[in-house]
């Protein structure tokens, strides 16, 4: 069990995907200027790399060598149509903001990475804490960044007006570059460095 | 047997398709299932806030309710401006009818201000019961195609609403053509002048004075979204220039005296 743990919350710091491993910066920049966006985007991930982490697991005593990415991959993106899918037909708003990135997320190396890195070798449930783990650590990064775009950026929290922008007649010059994708490179940068100051066992 | 003979892995690979094709059948079952209510239950709210319903729809009224009791579809052949039924409204699909050549006209290059290269022949539109006319427009954004509609007063000339229901601009720049405080300002715009010609421009942010001469005619464009106002103009520009409902909104005006 101990193990499960550690499967579980290495990822969030120690062993952060966007932070540490640099997997995923794609859709980070992509799905962040608002909360909500980064919010649903965390939840379709972190369910993607469970399922397909525990599902992987289950068959991976059957999985032929030489066919294993072929099948990993069919695996995720099985996973990946039926979230995209369930999101268009009950959260259309919210499909049509994070457009082609939930199907995006097959490609996500994440995904695959964990499949390949962890869940061959593992058990179900230890296989499916590591994905859930690896999910919200990817998430823990999203939404951070996703906090600050959308604060500074259109002055909002979760759609709440925090900071009344001047294009509302309030008084907040939103900040531009916030809401572009740069910004998130820039955001990202910092949570690395921040995170490396803290924990110096990461610095490479 | 062995995981890595040729039987296994045929066998591993054909086994595994079949799982996961039912999984995502059913899933995309589900979707099918809901995806033509979502699209309609989208383009009545637009057909509404356009036409000037935007407080119901904010109140939680019922949208199909409201949509049947207060706006009528009709069909415009764009070629001569009159209504027409050589097609069924109902069934009448404008976004799909650009795709086929025999409901469609390629737009000569010098007049497609709007750069969406083909239109359709015929346009499906509102006619609400004070007899305004709620138009569907469309035309290339910064990123993406735009689609909208803009509500046209019985008078035949003045913005009663204006709204996109599809479009990918910039968040935070060019997508603020959906904030309410900007498409405030259309409403009551003259969109057309007395002759029928297009009056109304989109300035550039902050050179707009509300006292000038030509104030009623004009919108003031979004703060860092030059580009985005330019396309927005384009659009208008073609949708209502000779290609557009110029002749159709002249054939109303004249009917109507």
């Amino acid at each position: 069990m101990a193990k499960a743990k550690d499967a579980l919350l290495d990822p969030l710091f120690n062993n952060n995907p966007i932070a540490l491993q640099i997997l995923g910066i794609c859709s980070a920049l992509a799905v962040t200027n608002k909360l909500s966006t980064a919010l649903t985007m965390t939840i379709a991930v972190t369910l993607v790399t469970g399922f397909s982490n525990a599902s992987i697991s289950a068959i991976r005593n059957h999985i032929p060598n030489s066919i294993r990415i072929i099948v990993q991959m069919t695996v995720i993106a099985t996973l990946v149509i039926i979230i995209d899918q369930m999101l268009k037909a009950y959260a259309y708003e919210m499909s049509k903001a994070l457009s082609v990135y939930v199907g995006l997320i097959i490609t996500n190396c994440i995904v695959m990475g964990r499949a390949e890195a962890y869940a061959m070798k593992n058990p179900v449930y230890e296989s499916f804490m590591d994905g859930i783990g690896n999910g919200l650590g990817y998430g823990i990064i999203l939404l951070a960044v996703g906090f600050v775009r959308e604060l500074f950026g259109s002055g909002k929290i979760f759609g709440l007006t925090i900071l009344n922008p001047v294009n509302n007649g309030g008084w907040y010059q939103t900040n531009g570059l916030m809401l572009l994708a740069p910004s998130a490179f820039f955001l990202i940068g910092f949570i690395i460095w921040g995170l490396r100051t803290w924990k110096p066992e990461l610095q490479e | 047997m062995s995981n890595d003979s040729t039987l296994k892995t045929f066998l591993v690979a054909f086994l595994l398709c079949i799982v996961c094709s039912v999984l995502v059948c059913m899933a995309a079952i589900v979707r099918i299932d809901r995806e033509g209510y979502n699209k309609q239950l989208e383009i009545r709210k637009t057909v509404l806030a356009a036409a000037g319903f935007q407080q119901q729809i904010d109140d939680g009224d019922d949208i199909d309710e409201l949509f049947t009791n207060n706006v009528e579809l009709k069909l415009v052949d764009l070629a001569n401006g009159d209504y027409t039924t050589a097609v069924d409204a109902a069934t009448y699909d404008q976004k799909e009818a650009v795709n086929n050549p025999a409901l469609s006209e390629a737009i000569p290059a010098d007049l497609d201000v709007a750069g969406i290269g083909t239109r359709a022949k015929y346009a499906a539109i509102y006619v609400t019961k004070d007899g305004d006319f709620i138009l569907p427009i469309r035309g290339a954004g910064m990123w993406g195609p735009m689609y909208g509609y803009i509500s046209v007063g019985s008078d035949c000339k003045t913005v009663k609403g204006f709204t996109f229901y599809q479009h990918a601009e910039t968040p935070g720049l060019g997508a603020e053509v959906d904030n309410p405080r900007w498409k405030a300002q259309w409403t009551g715009k003259e969109l057309l002048n007395d002759s029928g010609d297009l009056a109304l421009k989109i300035v550039k942010n902050g050179s707009f004075d509300p006292n000038a001469a030509d104030a009623n005619n004009t919108i003031d464009g979004l703060a860092g979204a030059t580009v985005t106002g330019n396309k927005v103009q384009g659009i208008i520009s073609y949708w209502f220039g000779e290609h557009g409902f110029k002749k159709f909104l002249a054939n109303q005006k004249a009917k109507r005296g």
